[in-house]
């Protein structure tokens, strides 16, 4: 008998020993990633090179390669040292800390990954911006590219007073690129307008977000562009969130002007893609300017839930019912409406940002339109006061 | 559906009367021969297990949850004494595979695909799978018996899978779109905030391994039991890509078994 007892002993040792082996874990492999997540700039009075002590330091977006410190235009940055937060483990180089002289253009680091088999380059440059004094500021959507990571989407460049081109444009597309990667370039939600106003334009149509947008409750995608950052890293996670909205200003805004023409789609669905068919998209065409810090001096961001209801809001102008304009293009001209009296001084230290927004879908923002709804934008313009 | 199921049984019965129908003459008394020392089995039983790469990758750090789930076995073996102690097992049983699990990973590989969109890069943070098979299971096993007590018995078994399932999400972590430098894509812990999977479609309806068992009668009728299966056929279907690792069902039943013949 005991040699039965032994025998089943070493079957059922072999059985353990096989469930043993199959969940065992491994040793922790080393970190991959190589991303610069927060870079600084520790001075003892960061008035002299800042405008705003907020601007020291910069969150960096995955996609991002490029770091810009925004200065004052009579700021000393021979003798820098800015700081890094980088993935756990990863090495950067030239030093964290090292002193760079950024007076002669930007300064690459390159950060390499703990487990040594990744790397990223980043520019890091101190853009010194000078007090522009423009009556009106002209966009018109001629500058535009595929987009230099994945070739896919097009992103778009402003203007700036001195003639250079700005990254101030932003569009929700990455985040589209996440739920269809197979569309074209001309399938996204922002995409060129070949024959607008006057030559280029911007078209917005909202487009379906495909599986994988109606398992996660985002089935449709208006088109959008509007002046600020669109952060795609949680465009999943927090999508209001993703929309960062506006830019330091500098100048009162008047009025805004332009021309559209919007056709609206159906059927009309809502966040979980139930149809309403006695609702009827709309588009929307909107400029903000807030308060970029609170009482507290607190740095603040408008996002997609308050762009529109903020405390922090001083002005607004917003086109009034985008409906079906029949393939005609429609002229508004818009003036802001004051809610709180502007503090020059205050606009002239970025004190202020500015936002201009066009969407295809009124309600896109809470996954709510329809399909196919098209918002075409050009020629659109920002009066600004120029009184000293 | 049923076509192979049908297959399968016409298959064991076949197999089990070309015994019985050895060449010469007819049929009847062969049979009654042939089955004359056959002994019948029924089981009951519960198992335990799950769909699991050969060998942990490092990428998969930590097992958070694993729920049991109602994974009932029941079926009937018989079994064909060829010698003193070897003989021939084969068998039906109908059972559930199912396995909810909860794991932390680091840069794991994936590939996500629905009607043709893909999103492919290293996921690190929390995965939460769910899986579901119902399946008809055919075991063709050598038996070996010590005494009337014990007998352990090992061999191949082929299963049919009538009804499956394979879902879950990926959550509270981000993915890396194709490698460690690409986009991020941070995901949250709510239904929205979260990327959901089902891989039904991708499971393959025929599966095979290997089982090995040991049976324990304490009486002449009653008994335990306890089965390994170990799946050799990979779970999904080969032109499923979504993970680098090919995962195998693999399965532990314990339960009763009734000597019936």
């Amino acid at each position: 008998m005991r040699f039965f007892y032994h025998k089943i002993s070493v079957l059922v040792a072999v059985m353990a020993l096989a469930s043993i082996c199959t969940s065992c874990f491994k040793e922790e492999p080393l970190n991959a990633e190589c991303d610069i997540e927060k870079a600084w700039v520790h001075v003892a009075n960061p008035a002299d090179l800042f405008y705003n002590e907020s601007d020291t330091l910069i969150n960096v977006i995955s996609t991002e390669d490029k770091i810009t410190f925004t200065m004052r235009d009579d700021a000393d940055v021979t003798a820098l040292a800015p700081l890094f937060t980088i993935t756990e483990g990863a090495t950067i180089s030239p030093a964290n800390g090292s002193v760079h002289d950024f007076s002669n253009g930007p300064v690459k680091y390159t950060v390499t990954s703990q487990d040594g088999k990744w790397s990223r380059t980043y520019t890091v440059e101190c853009n010194r911006v000078a007090h522009y004094v423009t009556e009106v500021m002209n966009f018109d959507f001629e500058h535009f590219e595929l987009d230099p990571t994945y070739h896919k989407y097009y992103i778009w460049h402003n203007t700036l007073p001195d003639g250079s081109l700005g990254d101030d444009w932003a569009t929700g597309n990455r985040g589209y690129y996440l739920a269809q990667s197979s569309a074209t370039a001309d399938n996204y939600p922002t995409t060129v307008l070949e024959n607008g106003y006057e030559g280029y334009g911007v078209n917005l149509t909202t487009r379906g977000t495909g599986p994988f947008g109606i398992s996660s409750k985002k089935p449709i995608a208006a088109g959008n562009m509007f002046l600020g950052r669109f952060n795609g890293d949680i465009a999943m996670f927090k999508p209001l969130m993703a929309t960062e909205f506006g830019i330091p200003f500098t100048q009162k805004p008047l009025s805004l002007s332009g021309y559209y023409q919007y056709s609206p789609s159906t059927p009309f669905t809502d966040k979980n893609f139930v149809q309403h068919p006695e609702r009827i998209d709309a588009g929307d065409i909107y400029s903000v300017l807030y308060l970029n810090h609170d009482a507290n001096g607190n740095p603040v961001v408008l996002y997609g839930d308050n762009v529109l209801s903020s405390e922090q809001i001083v002005a607004v102008a917003r086109v009034q019912n985008v409906n079906e304009t029949n393939g005609q293009w429609v002229y508004f001209d818009i003036p802001f409406e004051y809610r709180q009296d502007i503090d020059l001084e205050l606009l002239a230290n970025r004190g202020y940002n500015l936002t201009i927004v066009f969407s295809s879908s009124i309600e896109g923002a809470s996954f709510e339109g329809a399909i196919g709804s098209t918002l075409k934008v050009d020629k659109v313009r920002l009066t600004c006061e120029t009184k000293e | 559906m049923k076509r192979y199921i049908a297959s399968i049984l016409i298959t064991v019965i076949a197999s089990m009367s070309a015994w019985a129908i050895m060449p010469n003459d007819g049929g009847c008394q062969n049979l009654q021969n042939f089955f004359r020392n056959v002994e019948g089995y029924g089981r009951l039983g519960y198992s335990i297990g799950g769909t699991a790469p050969m060998g942990m990758p490092a990428e998969i750090r930590k097992l958070n949850k694993f729920i049991l789930q109602p994974n009932v076995a029941f079926g009937a073996d018989l079994i064909k004494p060829a010698s003193a102690h070897w003989g021939v097992l084969a068998g039906i049983h109908f059972e559930n595979k199912a396995m909810h699990i909860d794991a932390t990973v680091k840069n794991y590989h994936m590939r996500l695909t629905q009607d043709g969109q893909s999103l492919e890069g290293v996921f690190t943070g929390k995965n939460d799978s769910h899986a579901v098979q119902w399946t008809f299971t055919v075991p063709i096993q050598a038996v070996y018996k010590f005494n009337d007590k014990w007998k352990i018995k090992f061999g191949p078994y082929f299963s049919y899978i009538t009804s499956c399932n394979f879902d879950g999400f990926a959550y509270d972590g981000y993915l890396r779109v194709d490698d460690p430098t690409g986009a991020k894509v941070l995901l949250g812990t709510t239904d929205e905030e979260r990327g959901n999977y089902d891989f039904k479609d991708d499971i393959r309806k025929v599966q095979w391994g290997m089982g090995v068992g040991v049976d324990y009668f304490f009486t002449r009728k009653f008994g335990v039991y306890a089965d390994l299966n170990w799946g050799l056929s990979g779970f999904f279907k080969s032109s499923f890509k979504t993970l680098d690792q090919t995962l195998y069902p693999i399965y532990a039943t314990i339960g009763i078994a009734y000597r019936f013949k």
